[in-house]
């Protein structure tokens, strides 16, 4: 979607966004997007927001007011409590402070990090950016940033941890958080009070280093996301600038690119069911889901020569055509696995343990789910419609038959089912598709070097664990001047807080594991 | 009428071959036969800690679909041996701030709980290393020492996830060993004796394994028992003190080297110990399979009992690993709700019925 | 969602039937056949490797059929040689410099025509992420990846390579340019021989 912006004068801001969720129902916060618009311009953020009744999106610009060396926003944090993470990424990347957001730290970079990185102006050398060798300095004090009453900005100290605060360190080494990522928690006895997640152990600046690429150069970082969800990253990125750009593309392309991306849930969604497995323990289901991975993974890489990193999709069509065996291989494997889905229902996910593990943890209701912009599985567990495949289709989505699972539990067990459930519809989106693949160009030539024309564009896709979209800001150049992507798992880390308080240790891992989040694609 | 059994007088014949044809005096023949002894049941405990952790990778394996170790060794048997010397060269790593002389003493205490209660189990008639009229008294007494080497262990690591396992594991054996302890009282009210060999000697003849013997309850107990068992030894789904996937490697998390290996080495043989004893207690300990046909029994009377006590353990152990490779773990007021909602009724009920049947003389009996 | 109010003795009941449905599971499991494929035990007998899976770059050859092609014959090619140009399109396509191409420009005494050749082509493997950007930006079809992963060495430099240095001849192990052994869906080749 191309974006046109709406502008609001900077003191009625809050208001006016305030009022835009409450009698526009616009209650969805899609992403913030930080940018640096140039020397005249400034610095300034884009808010892209959907009404989840209707489904439609507006984004709206605010420009940042400088006050002496600061730049300052109104915050959104009690409007929209997803913007808690989106904000301090703005704040860390950009240094736009947000007025009234009770925590403004860093995010991804460390809290000794000197300058902001995706500013125009930051100094790339070498020299400027050396790897530093100390440890990173640990604070118990956070910071929120007012307006006085002469225009001034104030700050107002708050503290994370009390001296008598028992907190222990889930990560950035752990074997139950999926990556590098790091949950500060204050445990009392076996109880959560507070998860604070410190990201950016695996934070590579993708964004930064896109603005330096060529458009098909850009490309070959999205695979390196969420690794289990490769060809829907890159469906993302491909997807906004042929948007861009107008390329009109074949049938067979989009008939390859939606059965390559159930492909891909399947994969994803198999991984998920084992590793909720083996966080809770339970190691054979675990193997039994990679066995039957292994599988699909086969059949991909037959046509794809990846396992992760896939690298299929390029500007304006596939990497290759289809493997001359793709189709018999795609149908044995629906054949195959459409029993095997049962097996892991028998071995884990009837089991009374695992009900007994995951029912009731990690509880978020609807309105909670919206607020904290829960996607995916995560936020259809507790009956949200969210799929992207619906609301906003692309490809075949629209062509084919198939049903958006969401469930009442708000709970991790139904996070579970949806998952399973999910595989049933890929494979029945697969089958529908696989015997009507039209004859046709599988690659439509462009030019050597790809110029997308000017303009602000965002293209969404649904991930296996949420939204995931990218905003592109090109100024005509054969580089974006600002690419952004909304990984799936930030709002579902965010949410770690409001979910687990309360709850048990052990349902700390149960929530993650029923989540699905994986650091690089947070991370970045 | 005390029917004696192959290979029983083995420790007897030894006995007088230091005394009689040695000439030695008590004193020289009491202190060859301890040392002996002792190197023996460690040789055992050693030997069958590897076959152990062998058998369980293997087991595991072909649960998941996988084979296990293949490359030291023919069909990956040299494996644990192979990981033994490394544990044994690695380094002995001290933790900042830690309570020394606890975080040194505890995988000591856990050792010698395990190797206690190895001490107690029967291998065959009249191979009993330790027998005294209390026997199954003093066990439970002995094997919980170990839990307060795993509470001194998540104590003096100085390390949050340490103590955090330290005080799931104390809470759970300590639960655990109430329904552990009635299951064998049951026991003792079938056979009237806790001495070890006791228990035992009341379990040959035909069908007169307790499980037969006290049908319902019998059975019963012994499927709580295994439960109790399982939780005591530490093992999944009961292995929240340990926990990988929540609090690392639990209390032995700060611990290398032969620290580990302790640890490590006192959870498999846990595992024996407890199919041992389940296996004494339930399934006859070295008693034979006799179903009352002379001949068919005296065929199996050959069998000696040592073959019949490590055959039954280890179906035994089989069935627990079984249990462990299928299902997910429980969160710590599960366990305990399990333990004292569901098994420690269970377990009185259980005492209650067995008491019935003994004293109506309900007990399944063939010769009286 | 089932009916949820169940009594003590159905809950416990039910809660065992679905242990004992976990425990079949598993049982049934432990005597079906292994998903364990042996590398390197297997690597020259049942090992199949996808056809299009990327282990490296190398130069294409011209081969018997391509020799009489226009193209090639107009540059004067024989079987055997690479085609690169020295262009630096590859060079340029590459996202992480793995490709340095040094050229000199030399005269053709006969057509007196200029033209670029090429002293090296530098690929370092360690470095690529073989990502195809710089076979899709090739003009003149001179480079391909191959699925001839077995690229391990003990040296990083010698993951330095120069493609046109060297004779590629396919790899360390027999057919594996064409995929290998035989798979399909569902199954996996456990056997070693």
């Amino acid at each position: 979607m191309k974006l046109e912006y709406t502008v609001f004068s900077f003191d009625t801001f809050k208001e006016e966004m305030t009022k835009l969720r409450d009698a526009k129902h616009f209650d969805y916060l899609v992403t913030i997007i930080g940018e640096d618009f140039g020397s005249e311009e400034g610095l300034g953020c884009i808010y892209i927001l959907e009404n989840t009744e209707t489904h439609e999106r507006i984004s709206v610009k605010q420009m940042a007011r400088q006050i002496g060396n600061d730049y300052v926003i109104p915050s959104v944090y009690y409007i929209w409590r997803a913007a808690d993470l989106m904000e301090r990424e703005v704040f860390d990347f950009f240094g736009i402070k947000f007025l009234g957001h009770p925590d403004m730290r860093r995010l991804f970079l460390r809290n000794d990090f000197v300058g902001y990185p995706l500013r125009k102006d930051y100094d790339m050398s070498p020299e400027h950016n050396q790897f530093p060798m100390t440890d990173e300095p640990e604070t118990d004090w956070t910071s929120e940033w007012n307006l006085n009453d002469l225009g001034e900005l104030v700050e107002t100290k708050h503290r994370l941890f009390g001296p008598d605060d028992y907190v222990v360190n889930f990560g950035p080494n752990h074997p139950s958080t999926h990556g590098v990522l790091r949950l500060q928690t204050v445990v009392n006895d076996e109880t959560i009070e507070h998860v604070y997640p410190h990201l950016g152990y695996i934070h590579r600046g993708m964004e930064k280093m896109m603005e330096a690429m060529t458009y098909p150069q850009t490309l070959a970082l999205t695979d390196r996301l969420n690794y289990l969800c490769a060809m829907h990253h890159r469906h993302a990125l491909v997807g906004v600038i042929e948007e861009a750009m107008g390329v009109e593309l074949s049938d067979r392309i989009h008939y390859i690119r939606t059965i390559m991306d159930e492909l891909q849930r399947i994969d994803n969604h198999l991984l998920f069911l084992g590793t909720c497995a083996q966080d809770l323990s339970a190691l054979t289901a675990f193997l039994y889901c990679m066995r039957d991975r292994e599988h699909v993974l086969n059949v991909m890489e037959e046509t794809t020569g990846g396992r992760l990193i896939q690298n299929y999709y390029r500007i304006g069509g596939l990497q290759a055509d289809i493997d001359p065996h793709f189709v018999e291989n795609v149908k044995a494997l629906c054949k195959y696995l459409r029993p095997m889905i049962q097996e892991y229902l028998d071995v884990f996910g009837d089991n009374v343990i695992t009900h007994q593990r995951l029912e009731g943890v990690g509880y978020m209701n609807l309105a909670d789910s919206i607020n904290y912009a829960l996607t995916g599985p995560a936020g259809r567990a507790a009956g949200w419609h969210n799929d992207v495949r619906k609301n906003h289709p692309y490809d075949l989505y629209d062509k084919v038959e198939w049903k958006e699972i969401t469930g009442t539990g708000c709970d991790s067990m139904t996070r579970y089912m949806i998952h399973i459930n999910e595989m049933y519809q890929s494979l029945n989106i697969i089958e529908q598709l696989i015997d009507n693949i039209p004859e046709g160009e599988f690659y439509i030539k462009q030019k050597p070097i790809i110029k997308v024309p000017e303009g602000q564009w965002w293209f969404s896709v649904e991930g296996g664990a949420g939204e995931f979209g990218v905003y592109l800001d090109s100024r005509g150049d054969k580089s974006p001047y600002r690419v952004k992507m909304r990984p799936m798992g930030l709002t579902l880390t965010g949410a770690f807080d409001k979910m687990l308080r309360g709850e048990k240790i052990a349902d700390l891992i149960a929530t993650g594991a029923s989540i699905d989040f994986v650091i690089p694609d947070l991370d970045r | 009428m005390e029917k004696v059994y192959i290979l029983s007088s083995l420790p007897q014949m030894f006995d007088s071959l230091l005394r009689d044809t040695c000439g030695l005096s008590n004193f020289w023949a009491v202190l060859i036969e301890c040392v002996l002894v002792g190197l023996l049941v460690l040789a055992a405990y050693a030997t069958l800690a590897i076959i152990l952790i062998f058998m369980e990778r293997k087991v595991c394996a072909y649960f998941q679909c996988r084979i296990g170790p293949m490359r030291v060794g023919p069909w990956g048997t040299l494996q644990v041996i192979a990981d033994v010397l490394k544990m044994l060269i690695k380094e002995i790593f001290f933790v900042d701030r830690s309570d020394k002389l606890l975080y040194c003493i505890a995988p000591f205490l856990v050792i010698i709980a395990s190797v206690g209660t190895f001490s107690f189990l029967p291998w065959s008639q009249g191979w009993n290393v330790l027998d005294f009229n209390v026997g199954i008294f003093l066990l439970t007494a002995i094997s919980s020492i170990g839990v307060i080497g795993i509470f001194m262990a998540g104590w003096a690591s100085n390390n949050k996830y340490s103590v955090v396992s330290a005080m799931r594991g104390a809470v759970q054996l300590i639960s655990y060993e109430m329904s552990l302890g009635l299951c064998l009282i049951s026991a003792v009210i079938l056979t009237g004796t806790m001495q070890i060999s006791g228990i035992v000697e009341a379990q040959t003849g035909p069908w007169q394994w307790l499980i037969f013997q006290g049908h319902i309850p019998a059975i019963l107990a012994f499927l709580v028992f295994c439960i109790a068992g399982n939780a005591e030894a530490n093992r999944g789904p009961f292995d929240l003190a340990e926990a990988e996937s929540e609090l690392t490697a639990g209390y032995h998390t700060e611990y290398s080297g032969m620290g580990f290996g302790f640890f490590y080495l006192a959870e498999y043989l846990n595992l024996f110990v407890v199919s041992g004893i389940a296996t004494t207690v339930f399934l006859g300990g070295w008693a034979p399979v006799n179903i009352g046909i002379a001949a068919f029994d005296s065929v199996m009377d050959y069998i000696p009992g040592i073959v019949w006590f490590l055959g039954k353990t280890f179906v035994v152990v089989f069935l627990l690993m079984w249990i462990r490779w299928t299902f997910p773990r429980l969160r710590i007021d599960q366990i305990l709700k399990l333990e004292w909602k569901y098994l420690m009724p269970l377990s009185l009920c259980i005492i209650v019925l067995m008491v019935i049947c003994v004293s109506f003389g309900l007990t399944f009996t063939i010769n009286g | 969602m089932e009916d949820k109010k169940q009594s003590y003795f159905g809950e416990v009941g039910s809660a065992l039937k679905t242990l004992a449905t976990g425990l079949k599971v598993t049982m049934k499991e432990y005597f079906t056949p292994k998903t364990t494929e042996q590398y390197p035990e297997n690597r020259k007998t049942t090992l199949h490797v996808a056809k299009r899976h990327r282990g490296r770059l190398v130069f294409k050859r011209v081969t018997e059929d391509e020799v009489n092609d226009p193209q090639i014959q107009k540059r004067g090619l024989k079987v055997g040689d690479y085609k690169c140009t020295a262009c630096t399109m590859c060079e340029r396509a590459c996202p992480n410099d793995t490709i340095k191409i040094t050229s000199h420009m030399e005269t053709d005494p006969e057509t007196g025509r200029k033209k670029k050749v090429l002293d090296d082509y530098q690929y370092d493997l360690g470095d690529c992420m073989f990502c195809e950007l710089c076979v899709n930006a090739c003009n003149f079809d001179a480079i391909e990846f191959v699925n001839d992963f077995e690229n391990s060495v003990f040296d990083r430099s010698k993951l330095v390579l120069h493609l046109d240095k060297e004779k590629y001849q396919g790899g360390s192990l027999p057919n594996i340019i064409d995929g290998g052994a035989d798979w399909s869906v569902g199954t996996f080749n456990t056997k070693t021989k």
